[in-house]
């Protein structure tokens, strides 16, 4: 017979809650106390400008986050591809409409508030590969022009991000796309291939870079070459999170970033503060609490009986995973300046409102983690 | 069952891929981990030793920027200093007592006293606090000769810019302001406390001349920040000094002539070189007051003031040339060999055309006028014929050549382009296509038409050299070679002919300035009134009993002396009803002044550092 009922049962309010994973919820809170705690130091020992802010977005996060969570799987599954379509439409009308900040292109202006289409892309990019790998039938998997299509899901938005220029969300949607291709199970060959080809396109992308994303990557070659100019950044979050020792110089107590040697403090460089005033001790732990949120993410993720909710979940965690790496490693010197902030520790509403709708759908997936999709529910559109 | 078969393995895939992800993702962890032990326990004490007990600072010195000159040596710009007391709690052991002894040196108000106190309260204790920045040099020297028994008071001095008759000057040198978002980028020097930049005029357009290269200083400082000795230093270079061509005792008059206007512009160019002397605004504003800081709201209180006191009407203004614009008619004619010094056209007051009607300012009619004839008494139908014959591209193209319907780079931001108007120029602008009857009225200059009072000058001084003279507001330095300007394609004995028109204007009886006559023997001024129709309902030429909003602009241009041409003028009065009434017998002062005054005939002041300088940047490399 059939292995498993393919009628799964509409969960209950009271059974939704049961089935929530709290422990995540209070793993994500942590992340945000220590942001905030770190923001009212970089403030001086002030709850404004930031880190009141903070928690106050992480609890309208939070609200989206249960409204996300506690909808129905399938209005998900529905809504892939036209959030997929609106977010891309947008990307598209950034050059056309967008409004620019710093030599760069990313804003659209909806009214009185501006917010980045890219971010939306992060989300949208997640949701239409995973309804796309819960329509393929698993037998086609290794037909290659099954690969077409989430091919070019994911070539468009990471050309039109390379052309706003955005470095580093183009190479989060490659990662995110890539890794999702690999999850949902595409042939070793086309990454050993994809591997090669990209190294081989290194030369004509260094042509292509604009002249200040050129001298980042040479900074960040060499950044004692440069030490006022673009090195500065580097060397002084080296000098911050190196002087901080094992233990730390003690809250509120770091000399280097009260002392203004350092840039974007409670943004990008959040990381590099927390580190020299708690020491590796410190910062070793807030990796950890990091690790754990991954961990947590891949264990639900294990969890799905669905191809969908398995690839929303890891996807959603390959895309915090980057970030979190980008930024730390970015902050100790080990890849060029780029601006991704540290997630949920960085102040900065745009990106914690995109997490908190990833989380949504981790939690949405973790809560249905039995649903199983019916034939005519997981129609080609 | 096949199907079945299929999603376990599915999940097994997955089960095994996402592992295997993790397993990357814990790697990658572990690269992160090995880096932070690499620098905060094996590299620790290196980085400690950089940074905590005898760290070193790298700080920057900001050069001073670059003083700017009038043509002949009096300031316009220059850097005073600011001395500052300011207190860092961390340092002091007890605020107030701090303050009490301070306070036996410099007053320190009871508000501010409150105002310290709150701030240390909230702020970390490594904020420095200013307690005030208006110190005395007296008192500076007193707070520093105490500084050992007032523990955590600091001293600094502070650069902050300083413009000589700010209200006069404004517009061409502009002001300067801290560095926004993305000028923050460009160099971490525009990240120090109190570093300006420039935000406008000469200030912004010659940024990277009178910013300077920073400086390096590299101390051991201990725990407290306290410098212990210094190690290597590499000095600031200051910014380059800048000589204007702008003569200011001509721009003074020039704007003081302009008082009693609500909205005018004027410039005065050195006809041969373009340089320009004078160029006045109305109404003007203080740049000083922006450099003090405004209260808030002040600021949009200004921006949104009557009458643009910020808009350089010079460079900014757009208005309909109206009369000004029939040299280029004439010209245009005579080249394309439409006209030519004897054609006539028969002027009844006014022209036909399909089944529109253009009069002439003079409704009775000039009666038969060639050309001369008609620049001199600005007879509209003789323009309409000519502009007729001609068509408008040809126009346009004239009006390029003379530097009309173009910016010039020369260092003065924001300028406008003004209009050459073409049938492609509608078409991509306006989506319609052009009509006969708006070449016939762009033959006076109104109609689609536009200049500033800049390129009227430019032209101006076109017409009376015969070359392609390209404005300029600062002096080249010595050993810059600055080339004659190259001669107009244009036929030089067609350019007598307008010229000889314009003298006429003036001094002929029956031109239409000959208000405009220079006081002075044997000096003669060539010139040109013009008056745009701002509405058509102000068409009645008589401005009397108009409101000021409808009344025509006055605009004027001349050159003198008429036989071997010095200076150029154009102004515009905004509103001022007519050309020979309102405006005239401003570039008629201005003019005298020049005349009398000759400021290009006088050597001009060189720049202290020019050889200094320019010798240090070839030893560079020439980098800049």
């Amino acid at each position: 017979m059939f292995s498993g009922p393919l009628e799964t049962p509409r969960l209950s309010f009271g059974e939704k809650l049961i089935a929530f994973n709290w422990v995540f919820i209070v793993l994500i809170t942590t992340l945000v106390c220590v942001g905030a705690a770190a923001l009212y130091s970089v403030a001086g020992g002030s709850l404004d400008p930031w880190a009141e802010t903070h928690v106050i977005r992480y609890c309208l996060g939070l609200g989206l986050l249960f409204m996300v969570a506690l909808t129905d799987i399938k209005l998900w599954m529905r809504l892939a591809y036209p959030v997929y379509l609106v977010a891309l439409l947008m990307l598209i009308a950034v050059p056309i409409l967008g409004v620019g900040s710093g030599g760069a292109q990313r804003w659209l202006q909806l009214g009185s508030f501006t917010f980045q289409p890219a971010e939306l892309m992060k989300v949208a990019l997640v949701l239409a590969l995973a309804r796309y790998y819960e329509w393929l039938p698993p037998k086609h998997m290794s037909n290659p022009l099954a690969l077409i299509a989430p091919a070019t899901m994911i070539g468009i938005p990471v050309a039109l991000v390379v052309m706003q220029p955005d470095l580093g969300t183009a190479v989060l949607f490659a990662a995110v796309g890539g890794g999702l291709l690999f999850l949902a199970g595409a042939s070793w060959i086309y990454f050993v291939f994809g591997i090669a080809g990209i190294m081989g396109a290194i030369p004509f992308i260094w042509h292509s870079l604009h002249d200040y994303q050129k001298a980042r990557v040479m900074t960040f070659i060499d950044p004692d070459k440069d030490p006022l100019g673009a090195g500065y950044h580097i060397l002084q979050s080296k000098i911050a999170l190196g002087s901080g020792g094992v233990t730390g110089k003690g809250y509120m107590q770091g000399t280097q970033s009260q002392l203004n040697f350092l840039p974007e403090k409670h943004t990008d460089f959040i990381f590099t503060m927390f580190a020299e005033e708690m020491g590796f001790v410190g910062s070793l732990s807030l990796l950890a609490v990091y690790l754990l949120v991954l961990l947590a993410i891949i264990f639900m993720a294990l969890r799905c009986q669905n191809q969908f909710a398995r690839l929303v979940t890891a996807g959603v965690g390959i895309t915090m995973f980057v970030y979190v790496f980008i930024n730390v490693a970015m902050v100790m010197g080990l890849v060029p300046v780029v601006g991704v902030p540290l997630p949920l520790v960085s102040y900065g509403g745009t990106s914690m409102i995109t997490l908190m709708f990833g989380f949504g759908l981790v939690l949405n997936a973790h809560v249905h983690r039995k649903t199983k999709f019916r034939p005519y529910e997981t129609g080609i559109i | 069952m096949a199907e079945s078969e299929h999603h376990k393995r599915q999940k097994r895939r997955f089960t095994r891929r996402v592992l295997m992800l993790g397993a990357g993702q814990l790697g990658l962890f572990g690269v992160l981990g090995w880096r932070l032990r690499q620098l905060q326990v094996v590299e620790a004490p290196k980085y400690t030793l950089l940074a905590e007990e005898n760290r070193i600072n790298i700080q920057l010195l900001a050069p001073s920027r670059g003083l700017i000159f009038d043509r002949f040596g009096k300031p316009v710009a220059t850097n005073t200093d600011s001395m500052r007391v300011f207190i860092v709690p961390e340092l002091s052991k007890n605020i107030r007592d701090s303050l009490d002894r301070l306070g036996r040196v410099i007053s320190i108000p009871g508000k501010v006293r409150a105002r310290v106190l709150r701030l240390a309260s909230r702020q970390s204790p490594y904020v420095p606090i200013v307690v005030d920045d208006t110190l005395s040099w007296r008192q500076f020297a007193q707070v520093n000769v105490l500084a050992p028994s007032l523990p955590g008071v600091q001293t600094d001095i502070l650069s902050v810019r300083r413009y000589h008759d700010g209200n006069d000057m404004a517009h061409i040198v502009g002001y300067v302001g801290a560095a926004n978002k993305v000028e923050v980028n460009e160099h971490p020097v525009t990240r120090l406390p109190g570093f300006r930049v420039g935000k406008s005029g000469v200030e912004r357009g010659f940024e990277p001349k009178l910013r300077g290269k920073a400086g390096v200083i590299k101390l051991e400082v201990d725990a407290h920040g306290h410098a212990v000795r210094k190690l290597e230093t590499l000095d600031s270079q200051h910014g380059r000094e800048l000589v204007l061509t702008i003569d200011k005792e001509i721009q003074t008059k020039a704007m003081e002539r302009l008082k009693d206007e609500r909205r005018a512009a004027i410039v005065a160019l050195d006809a041969r070189t373009g340089e320009i002397i004078a160029m006045a605004s109305t109404p003007s504003y203080d740049p000083n007051a922006i450099i003090d800081g405004l209260k808030e709201g002040a600021w949009e209180n200004m921006a949104n003031a009557e009458d643009d006191p910020f808009t350089n009407k010079a460079i900014r203004g757009q208005y309909p040339p109206g009369s000004t614009f029939k040299m280029v008619t004439a010209l245009a004619g005579l080249e394309d060999e439409a006209i030519d010094l004897k054609t006539k056209f028969r002027c009844y007051g006014g022209y036909s055309y399909s089944n529109a009607y253009f009069g002439c300012w003079r409704r009775g009619g000039h009666g038969a006028v060639d050309v001369r004839r008609a620049i001199k008494q600005s007879c509209d139908v003789f323009f309409y014929n000519v502009a007729q014959r001609i068509g408008i591209t040809k126009l346009s193209a004239m009006g390029h050549k003379l530097g009309l319907g173009q910016t010039y780079e020369f260092g003065l931001p924001l300028q406008k382009p003004g209009v050459m108007p073409t049938p492609g120029w509608k078409r991509a602008t306006l989506g319609k296509p052009w009509y006969g009857g708006e070449t016939i009225i762009a033959g006076i200059g109104q109609g689609f038409v536009l200049t500033t009072p800049l390129q009227l000058a430019v032209m101006t001084a076109r017409i009376a050299t015969g070359r392609e003279v390209m404005p300029r507001i600062v002096r080249p330095y010595p050993d810059e070679k600055i080339e004659e300007a190259k001669p107009l394609d244009i036929k030089p004995e067609h350019l007598a002919i307008v010229r000889e028109g314009m003298w006429a204007v003036v001094n002929e009886g029956g031109g239409t300035a000959g208000r405009a006559r220079i006081p002075i023997a044997g000096v003669q001024m060539s010139g040109k009134t013009g008056t745009s129709q701002v509405n058509s309902a102000s068409s009645g030429r008589s401005s009397r009993g108009l409101k000021w909003e409808q009344r025509d602009h006055g605009l004027f241009v001349g050159f003198a002396p008429a036989d071997n041409p010095r200076y150029a003028v154009a102004a515009i009065v905004e509103h001022g009803g007519s050309g020979s009434g309102a405006a005239s017998p401003v570039v008629r002062d201005i003019m005298t002044a020049l005349i009398e005054r000759d400021p290009v005939s006088k050597p001009t002041y060189v720049a202290r550092d020019a050889y200094r300088q320019t010798a240090e940047d070839k030893r560079r490399g020439g980098k800049s």
